[in-house]
C-alpha cells in the first residue's frame, strides 16, 4: 500500500496546544511519526538573560502555560541555592499548598482532555468546571487566575488571605465526594475502558532510553521514582504520602495513576493546612534594593516534580544583576520529541492523541 | 535520603580516581559538578551510566565570548542514589565540534539538535542534527550566542505599534498625571501650613 | 383582493437586505475556530464549559476552518505560527472575523523585543476586536465576543473586506516578516 502523509495539528481539536505531529500512515497504521515543535517559540532563554533576576519573576510562569507554579518554584529554588537563602518555614508550607493545588488542576484538565480523543465530552465539562473552582481559589490567594507570580526567591509574595482554608477544605471535600463519580464517568466507563486498555504501551526497558520521567516512568518501572520522595524539596519529607505506581504502562494505567495522585494531593494539602506554622513568609532580598539584587557566581540545576515528570531550570550566574544563562528542561521533552518518533510507529492513527494526552505533552515548554 | 552526602562523596571518588578533574563544586546535598577535559567526557559518561546514572536530564551550552569558549553541560541523574551530576567541558568558540553522545544516551538526539540550532555547535555522529528544529527559515547568527541582539533583530523585522498620544481618556476622569500634580501641590500646601 | 403591487428594488438594495438578514442570523450563531496560538488560550476552556458557558451567547467551537466564522488569535504569534495562521485565515469562508486576545497581539506585550514573536497582528491579518490584558480573564474574553456581535450588528466588522481592498499591503507585510509565506514541511526528512 502507499504511504500517505497526515498532519495532527497545529489546528486540530485533538491536539493539546500548538504543535504538530506529522504522520506517514498506511491504512490507519502509523509507519513513521515526528513532532514538529517550535510554533510557540518566543525566545525565552534569551529573554531571561536580558532581564534582571527580579524582573524574571514575571517572565517565568509563561514558560509552561498549564502549570505555571512549578516554573516559579524551580526558579526560586535555584536562586536560593546560589544565593544561600533560607526560606521561612511558613513559606515552605504555602508553597506546597500552591504546588499541590496546581497539580490537582492540571490532573483534572488532562483527565478532562481524555474526553476529546475518546469522544466523551461530559467528562471534559465536569473536569473543567472543577478546575475553574481551583482557579478562583488561586485568584483569592494571589490575585490572578492563571499566572500567579506568587512563589518568589526568598519565600512567597504575600501571606495567605484570612479564611482561605475554608474555601480549600470545601473544594477538597467536594472533589473527594465526587471522586468515585469521576472514575465511573471516565476510567470505569466501558466505552472508554475498551478504548484505553492496552493502547500505546510503554515498555520498562525503553523508559531509560528515552529519558521519560513522571507518571510515564513510574507506571512502567513500578518504583516510586518521584522527586518529592527521592530528593525532597520544600517540606515534602515531613508529609506522609504515597506515590502511585503500576507494573504495566498503557493508557489506562497512566490515567489510573493520575487519578490516584489526585487523592494523594488532596491528602497533602490537608496535612499542610494542619501543619502550617505561623511566622514570616518572605525574607527581603538585596537589603531593600531588590531591583539590583545580585547572586554569587555559580552553576545550578534545580528540579521540581511536575505532573509530567522532572522539570528543571539550569541557571548560571556571573555575579551580575541579570542571570547569565537560563536553560529550561521541559518535562515533556523526551516523551514529546523522541517518544513520538520511536513509539508511535506501529500504533493506530487515532491513538496518537491518546499518547499526547496520557503522557502529557506540553508544547510551550518544549519550544520555550 | 539519609546518606545523600555520602552519595556525593561516592561520585567524587568514582570520577576523581580515574580522570583529571579541573574543578569540582558541591552545589547542594543532591548535586555536584565537575569540570573536565573535552576528551574525557565520553568515557566519564559511560562510566557513570554503568554505575547507575542512567538518565540524561539535560544537555546544553553556555556562551563565554570573552574567553572565546563555549561551555557544554551534561546533567545525569540516578534515581536510586539521588544525585544530579553536572559534567562540564569547554570548547573553542571558533570551530565548536563535539562528538555526539548518541551511542551512550539515545535521549540526547534532540537536545544536541537544539544546541546546534541555538549555538552553532556541531555534533558529528548525530544524524540530522544540522536541520532546523524550533526555528524556521532563520536568517541570522544562532540566537542564543551572546553577540546576537534580539531587540535589533526585532526592530528590523517587526514593526512596532505607534501610539499618537499616551492615553485615551474615556470617561472624563482626570488623568493620572494631573491628579498626581494636584496631590503634590496639596502636600506642599499642607507642609507650609496652609500659607501660600 | 390584496394588492400584490410593490416597488421593484434595485439589485444592490436586495443584496443589502439579504446581508442584513444574514448578519442577524450570523451574529446569533457564531462558530469559533479552536486554534490555540498562545497562552491566552488557557482561559478558553472555562469560557466554553459550564463555568461560563459560551453557548448562551450562541457561540460554539468548530473544528475546521472552512465552517468557522471567527478566528481567535489567542496571544503571541511566533513566525512559525503566523505562517500557518495565514493559511488558516485564507481557508475560512467569508464573512470571517478575527478576535485578537491578549496584549501580545496588540503590541507584542511581554515579548516585544523577542526575536521570534511579531509585534502587531493587524499588519498581517485584519483584526476586528482586541481584548486587552495579560492574560485577560474569562469575563473579558466573553465581553470581547459580545463586542464582536455588536460590531456585526452595526456593520462595522469589515476586516475581511479590508483584506480584499488592501490585499497588496497585507501581502507585502507578510513577505517582509516571513520571507516566503509558503510552508516547507521538510524539517525531518
Ligand atoms: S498576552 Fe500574556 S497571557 Fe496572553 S499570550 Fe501574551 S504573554 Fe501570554
Amino acid at each position: 500500500m502507499k504511504e500517505m502523509k497526515l498532519f495532527l495539528g497545529p489546528q486540530h481539536p485533538g491536539m493539546h496546544g500548538n504543535a504538530s505531529v506529522h504522520m506517514y500512515v498506511d491504512g490507519d497504521i502509523i509507519k513513521r511519526a515526528f513532532l514538529l515543535p517550535g510554533m510557540l517559540h518566543r525566545g525565552f532563554e534569551k529573554g531571561m538573560e536580558r532581564h534582571s533576576w527580579i524582573n524574571n519573576i514575571s517572565l517565568i510562569p509563561r514558560v509552561c502555560v498549564v502549570e505555571p507554579d512549578i516554573n516559579e518554584m524551580a526558579f526560586a529554588m535555584g536562586a536560593e541555592t546560589l544565593a544561600g537563602i533560607t526560606v521561612p518555614e511558613r513559606a515552605h508550607y504555602i508553597r506546597m499548598i500552591i504546588l499541590e493545588l496546581a497539580r490537582l488542576s492540571i490532573h483534572l484538565m488532562s483527565y478532562g482532555g481524555l474526553g476529546s480523543p475518546t469522544g466523551l465530552y461530559t467528562l471534559m465539562y465536569h473536569a473543567h468546571t472543577d478546575r475553574n473552582t481551583i482557579l478562583n481559589i488561586f485568584e483569592k490567594i494571589t490575585g490572578h487566575r492563571v499566572y500567579h507570580q506568587y512563589i518568589i526567591p526568598g519565600g512567597v509574595r504575600k501571606d495567605l488571605p484570612i479564611g482561605i482554608e475554608e474555601d480549600i477544605h470545601a473544594f477538597l471535600d467536594d472533589l473527594e465526594n465526587r471522586y468515585e463519580e469521576y472514575r465511573d464517568l471516565g476510567i470505569n466507563n466501558p466505552t472508554v475502558l475498551a478504548r484505553i486498555t492496552d493502547t500505546i504501551p510503554l515498555p520498562a526497558e525503553v523508559v531509560w532510553e528515552l529519558g521519560v520521567t513522571g507518571i510515564g516512568m513510574r507506571s512502567a518501572v513500578n518504583k516510586p521514582y518521584d522527586l518529592r520522595k527521592v530528593m525532597p524539596y520544600a517540606r515534602y519529607d515531613k508529609i506522609d504520602f504515597e506515590v502511585p505506581v503500576a507494573d504495566y504502562s498503557d493508557a489506562k494505567s497512566r490515567v489510573d495513576c493520575k487519578l490516584q495522585e489526585v487523592i494523594q494531593s488532596i491528602s497533602i494539602i490537608r496535612q499542610c493546612l494542619k501543619l502550617i506554622p505561623e511566622g514570616d513568609v518572605r525574607v527581603p532580598l538585596g537589603r531593600g534594593q531588590s531591583m539590583r539584587w545580585t547572586i554569587p557566581k555559580g552553576h545550578v540545576y534545580s528540579v521540581v516534580e511536575s505532573s509530567r515528570g522532572e522539570f528543571g531550570y539550569f541557571m548560571v550566574s556571573n555575579g551580575g544583576v541579570n542571570p547569565y544563562r537560563v536553560g529550561v528542561r521541559g518535562a515533556s521533552y523526551p516523551q514529546g520529541l523522541l517518544g513520538i518518533e520511536k513509539y508511535l510507529p506501529g500504533t493506530r492513527l487515532d491513538d496518537a492523541a491518546l499518547w499526547v494526552d496520557t503522557m502529557g505533552v506540553c508544547s510551550p515548554e518544549i519550544d520555550r | 535520603m539519609t546518606n545523600s552526602m555520602s552519595n556525593v562523596k561516592m561520585v567524587s571518588e568514582i570520577i576523581e580516581n580515574s580522570y583529571k578533574v579541573l574543578k569540582k563544586e558541591v552545589i547542594s546535598q543532591y548535586q555536584v559538578s565537575f569540570e573536565v577535559n573535552k576528551d574525557d567526557v565520553h568515557s566519564i559518561l559511560t562510566l557513570l551510566k554503568t554505575s547507575g546514572w542512567i538518565q540524561l536530564s539535560y544537555l546544553s551550552a553556555i556562551d563565554w565570548p570573552e574567553e572565546n569558549e563555549f561551555e557544554l553541560v551534561y546533567i545525569v541523574f540516578n534515581w536510586d542514589k539521588a544525585v544530579h551530576i553536572q559534567i562540564r567541558t569547554r570548547l573553542n568558540r571558533e570551530n565548536p565540534v563535539m562528538n555526539s553522545i548518541l551511542p551512550i544516551f539515545p535521549g540526547c538526539k534532540y537536545y544536541e539538535r537544539e544546541t546546534h540550532e541555538f549555538f552553532g555547535i556541531k555534533f558529528p555522529g548525530n544524524p540530522g542534527h544540522e536541520k532546523q528544529l524550533i526555528l524556521e527559515e532563520w536568517d541570522d547568527i544562532p540566537p542564543l550566542r551572546k553577540d546576537f541582539d534580539p531587540r535589533a533583530y526585532s526592530d528590523r523585522k517587526f514593526v512596532k505599534r505607534e501610539y499618537s498620544n499616551d492615553f485615551v481618556n474615556l470617561n472624563g476622569e482626570k488623568s493620572k498625571q494631573i491628579a498626581r500634580e494636584e496631590r503634590k501641590e496639596k502636600i506642599i500646601k499642607v507642609r507650609k501650613g496652609g500659607r501660600k | 383582493m390584496l394588492s400584490t403591487k410593490f416597488t421593484k428594488l434595485s439589485k444592490e438594495e436586495v443584496d443589502r437586505k439579504w446581508w442584513e438578514i444574514g448578519d442577524f442570523f450570523r451574529r446569533n450563531s457564531l462558530w469559533m475556530l479552536m486554534y490555540c496560538t498562545g497562552c491566552c488560550a488557557i482561559e478558553l476552556p472555562p469560557a466554553m464549559t459550564s463555568a461560563y458557558d459560551m453557548e448562551r451567547l450562541g457561540m460554539g467551537p468548530m473544528a475546521t476552518p472552512r465552517q468557522a466564522d471567527v478566528l481567535l488569535v489567542t496571544g503571541y504569534l511566533s513566525l512559525k505560527t503566523l505562517r500557518r495562521l495565514i493559511y488558516t485565515y485564507e481557508q475560512m469562508s467569508e464573512p470571517k472575523y478575527v478576535v485578537g486576545i491578549g496584549s501580545c497581539t496588540i503590541n507584542g506585550g511581554i515579548y516585544h523585543d523577542s526575536h521570534a514573536v511579531i509585534n502587531q497582528l493587524n499588519r498581517y491579518v485584519p483584526v476586528d476586536v482586541y481584548v486587552a490584558g495579560c492574560m485577560p480573564n474569562t469575563e473579558a474574553v466573553m465581553n470581547g465576543f459580545v463586542d464582536l456581535m455588536g460590531l456585526i450588528k452595526t456593520k462595522k466588522a469589515n476586516g475581511w473586506k479590508d483584506y480584499h481592498a488592501r490585499n497588496e499591503w497585507y501581502m507585502a507585510n507578510q513577505k517582509a516578516a516571513l520571507g516566503e509565506v509558503k510552508v516547507h514541511d521538510e524539517f525531518h526528512e
